[in-house]
Order: structure tokens, then C-alpha cells, then sequence
């Protein structure tokens, strides 16, 4: 794990034990898909409007704290100010909110919207004959729903070789609606597809990195609560849930322990 | 409508750059020209309504202005939560135009029927909702409202009224004045059946093709009469009766589905919005008002 993955991770840890408020586990879980793209994108945290940025969209809304603190991390913002996570006037709700957070361009929440949103961003680029690129992060739960589905469609028949999905293969549906072999259907929809360990940087970036012609998915296959042993073993119990002080520190420690 | 629409776009598209067309593989032998005219500006995604709106919202985003079009209900009823968040949410504006008002498709049953279009639209935040009667509406109309910044559905039909109407976006006209004692409150094409129900009857008449903003100044000069809103759709009596001070009498949907096929002159005479029944149900209001002498009442 990178010195900003476990920072992000640590400041995540810290907002939720302060606010009250969070989804740990897969706030976790995209972490270094996050920082990948932002590795790769054009951007710039002191102009957050830089005309020439390249966009990035979260469509699975609810891992807010994770990507708030990456943002944090990458210098768009104190990470202190996350704290006040889902407090009313904050900032910072527990889904982005595009006119609140600097660095957010689509506000999401719902599920299944987001992909929709930055196909046509992507759409809107290259019919102005932009170099920019758009990422979007989706989650395989959020792959559930039909909206997603429809939207690659588009994407790939619009061959939309500026547009990246990341794909969250966290296994959040494991008890219910799976989708085993995600890489294969992006694939069989027209994508060019990458299926990378999701929680390794260097691996996702080169993904991200390869050319290609139409419309690319990188797959990252990642776990839920990432780095902490108790947010890992027990994701379900811990989907939005935050911890106490006590607890907090503990899981600060697991994740100071985590030797990868 | 529908080839004013095309009519009217292309000549915006001419003018400004920013116009793209997003299409659910609807009306697109009719923009066989704008084709040809602009490739790279006509869309047509595919069918797949939610992916339209989010699309729509996303080119948005970058500058274009985007006009959504495919059949009502799907485009409305369907996707109201692309057109709640992916659009009004997050303030990327796009214009919505449809076909397929109501029961124009009657012959194709309740499936092909927009019932809850403009009632549901009215509930989201920042939405315009219009309803042109007919084609020199729809072109005045459009003109006024497509690059407003703000998301726009514009309610065409395949039936308009005939009347000619110096219509303004966001306000009311007044069809007849008579002093009467009851004013029908109505809004687009079903104007048709409302001016010769209420001949030779003291009925006033306000006819509006913009449901929202709502033009309540106007209904408040109208507040001493007895209102009777009479629409083949939702929207325009949740308006008016947020905005009376007296009772309303509602001539409009039925709460059921309505499979009687045919044509909407069938469909609008089974559900008692033919010119004879709004003839009927006005005479029984006036019936009912205090002081309003029998000869009069049915000239």
C-alpha cells in the first residue's frame, strides 16, 4: 500500500469516527483505483475548473469518503474538512454533490446514473475534437442495474476511445445478484477490457495506460474494507457503520500493520 | 408538430453550434435532411430512454445543448429519475420534445399513452413544461426556450387545436372574455373541443401552453369566477388548484387505464372530454351557481 492509499485510508477512518457517517468498506475498496486515475488525468487541485482537465466521475456515489479523502490527499482540499462529513451545511454530503466539492463534476448517488453522464461528457469531447479523457468509477453492485448496461452499449457503439469505465469488482453482491465474470460481459458489449489486481497501483495504471481504440474498462479486483482486518472480515456489518474513538484507533492500527 | 419541430431545429442548428439532436430511434426518416446537413450532430443513440436523458445531461455538461426526442411516456415516465438528477440535479439543462401526447397513439393502447408526463415533470425542481397547441406555437415556443439554461419539455402532438394564438412562454391567454360567471381553464390541444363547447354560453376561457412557471397572475383576475379545468392530461389542474382561492371542477383523466383503442376522438368521447360532455358539464356548473338566470344558463 502507497503512503496516500494509507493516508486516504487513515483520514477515512478518522472522518467517519468524527461524523458519524460513511461507507468504510467500499470507500476502501476504491482507494487505489482513485489515486490510479488521477495518476493518469490531466488535473490540477489548485484550478479545479482548468479548462483543459481531464474529468473524472464517481458514479457509485456512496464511497464519497473514500474519494473525498483521495481528493484530499491529492490537495484539493484539508482532509480535516471531511470530518464534517454529512453534517448539515457541510461541504461534504455522504454522495458528492457537483456544486459543493471541488474536483467533483457530476453529483451521483443514485446508482447507475454517473456512466450515463460521463458517456455523454465523453460524447460531448470528442465531437468538439478534445484531447480530454473522462473516468468514471462504477461498482459491481451498481452493475445490477440496467442503466449501466445501456450506457456501455452506447459507449462502445459510439467507440468513445476517450471514455474509461473502473470497475469496482469488490464483491458487494455476493449475496445476492452477482455478476462472476464482469471483464467477459464489458468484453462481449464491444469494450476493451483490463482485469488488474485492484488495489495495485503500478498494475492499474498500466491498464489505464494502454492504448486503444473504443471505449476501455479496467477491472480492478479489489476487497471491501482494504487494509483493515475487521472492516475486511466483516463487510456486511460494517456498510455504514462508523466507529467509535476506541475502535477507531484500533482499526488505525490494523491498517498501520497491513505490511503490503 | 413534429415537423415544425424538425422545421425549427434545423434552423437553430444553422444558427448555433451548440444544438445537438439525441434520438431514441424515433421521427428519424423526418430529420432524413438534418442528417445529411449536420452527421455529426444528429444522434440517435439507440432505444434506450435513460441512457438518452444521462447522455443528453452529459454533453450538456461540456457546452451542447441537446434536444431529447422519442415517443412520451418513454422519455418521461420512464427515465423521471435521469430527468430528476442527471438533469435537474445537477443543473445540466436539456431540452425534452416528444410525440406521442396522451392518447394520440390510442390505437396502440395504455402502453403508448404519456398520462403521468407533465404532472410528475411539474414536481421537479426547475423544470419547464410546455405545451404547444400548435405549430406556430410550437416554433415561438421553442425559439423562446432552448437555449434557457434551465431543462425544458416541450409536449408535442399530432392533433392541434387550429386556433391562432399570439402565445408568450410562461403566460396565460385569454381566449374569451365575457364577464361570466365561470372561466374554463385549459392548456394545449384540447382547446379543439373546448371553444365550440362553450359557444353561446357565458363562459370565460383562459388557454395556456406554458404549465409551468405557472401564469397565476392571470388565474387570480379570474378569481370571482367559478373555475372548470378541463385537460386530456395531468399537470394543469394541480396548478390551477394550487393556485384558487374557490373550487375547482376538474374535467380530465379517468383514474384508469384506458385500453378502448380507436382514435383520440374515441378515447376523449369514453372519457367524457368530447365537446359534447364539456358542453355538458359547463351548463351543469352554471346550473349550480346562485343568481345566474335560467336564460342565460343555456342560451
Amino acid at each position: 500500500m502507497t503512503p496516500a492509499a494509507r493516508a486516504a485510508r487513515e483520514w477515512a477512518l478518522r472522518c467517519s469516527q468524527a461524523a458519524g457517517q460513511g461507507h468504510l468498506p467500499s470507500s476502501f475498496s476504491i482507494v487505489e483505483l482513485v489515486l490510479s486515475a488521477y495518476a493518469v488525468m490531466r488535473h490540477d487541485p489548485a484550478a479545479p475548473q482548468w479548462p483543459e482537465r481531464d474529468l473524472f466521475v464517481l458514479s457509485k456515489g456512496h464511497a464519497a469518503l473514500g474519494y473525498y479523502c483521495v481528493l484530499a490527499q491529492l490537495g484539493y482540499f484539508p482532509p480535516a474538512a471531511v470530518e464534517r462529513l454529512g453534517a448539515h451545511r457541510s461541504t461534504f454530503g455522504c454522495h458528492p454533490d457537483r456544486f459543493k466539492v471541488p474536483g467533483v463534476e457530476a453529483s451521483c448517488g443514485s446508482l447507475g446514473h454517473g456512466i450515463g453522464i460521463a458517456a455523454g461528457m465523453a460524447l460531448a469531447l470528442q465531437l468538439q475534437g478534445s484531447g480530454r479523457r473522462v473516468f468514471t468509477l462504477i461498482g459491481d453492485g451498481e452493475a445490477n442495474e440496467g442503466s449501466v448496461w445501456e450506457a456501455v452499449m452506447v459507449a462502445a457503439d459510439q467507440r468513445l476511445s476517450n471514455l474509461t469505465i473502473l470497475y469496482d469488482h469488490n464483491r458487494s453482491q455476493a449475496r445476492c445478484l452477482q455478476i462472476p465474470n464482469p471483464a467477459e460481459r464489458f468484453a462481449a458489449f464491444g469494450c476493451a477490457t483490463a482485469d488488474v489486481d485492484g488495489h495495485d497501483e503500478d498494475a492499474i495504471v498500466a491498464a489505464l495506460m494502454a492504448p486503444s481504440d473504443t471505449v476501455k474498462v479496467v477491472v480492478g479486483r479489489t476487497v471491501k474494507g482494504y487494509g483493515c482486518r475487521s472492516l475486511e472480515d466483516n463487510f456486511f456489518e460494517w456498510h455504514r457503520k462508523s466507529p467509535s474513538p476506541d475502535i477507531c484507533a484500533e482499526l488505525v492500527s490494523e491498517l498501520h500493520a497491513k505490511t503490503i | 408538430m413534429r415537423k415544425q419541430f424538425r422545421d425549427t431545429v434545423t434552423e437553430l442548428a444553422e444558427a448555433d453550434e451548440r444544438v445537438v439532436l439525441v434520438f431514441g430511434d424515433i421521427s428519424v426518416f423526418l430529420f432524413e435532411t438534418f442528417t445529411r446537413r449536420f452527421p455529426g450532430r444528429f444522434l440517435n443513440l439507440g432505444i434506450c430512454e435513460n441512457t438518452l436523458v444521462s447522455v443528453a445531461a452529459g454533453l450538456a455538461s461540456q457546452g451542447f445543448i441537446p434536444f431529447v426526442h422519442t415517443i412520451a411516456p418513454f422519455v418521461t415516465e420512464r427515465c423521471l429519475e435521469q430527468i430528476k438528477l442527471d438533469v435537474g440535479y445537477n443543473g445540466f439543462p436539456i431540452n425534452i420534445v416528444t410525440c406521442g401526447a396522451t392518447y394520440d397513439y390510442a390505437w396502440d393502447g395504455p402502453t403508448h399513452q404519456a398520462i403521468a408526463d407533465m404532472g410528475a415533470l411539474r414536481l421537479l425542481p426547475g423544470v419547464e413544461i410546455v405545451q404547444p397547441g400548435t405549430r406556430e406555437e410550437t416554433d415561438q415556443l421553442l425559439r423562446a426556450r432552448y437555449a434557457s439554461g434551465t431543462p425544458t419539455y416541450f409536449r408535442l402532438s399530432d392533433h392541434p387545436h387550429g386556433a391562432s394564438l399570439p402565445v408568450e412562454f410562461g403566460r396565460g391567454q385569454v381566449v374569451r372574455d365575457v364577464g361570466g360567471p365561470v372561466t374554463v381553464v385549459t392548456a394545449g390541444p384540447i382547446l379543439a373541443n373546448v371553444l365550440p363547447a362553450v359557444e353561446t354560453l357565458p363562459v370565460n376561457v383562459l388557454y395556456y401552453s406554458t404549465l409551468k412557471p405557472f401564469d397565476a397572475v392571470l388565474l387570480s383576475r379570474y378569481a370571482h369566477t367559478r373555475l372548470v379545468v378541463v385537460h386530456d392530461a395531468t399537470g394543469l389542474v394541480e396548478q390551477v388548484c394550487e393556485h384558487a382561492a374557490g373550487p375547482v371542477t376538474r374535467l380530465g383523466l379517468p383514474d384508469r387505464f384506458v385500453s378502448c383503442y380507436g382514435t383520440i376522438q374515441d378515447v376523449r368521447r369514453d372519457i367524457g372530454l368530447d365537446v359534447e360532455h364539456i358542453r355538458r358539464t359547463v351548463v351543469d356548473v352554471l346550473s349550480s351557481l346562485p343568481g345566474v338566470p335560467a336564460r342565460i344558463k343555456v342560451a
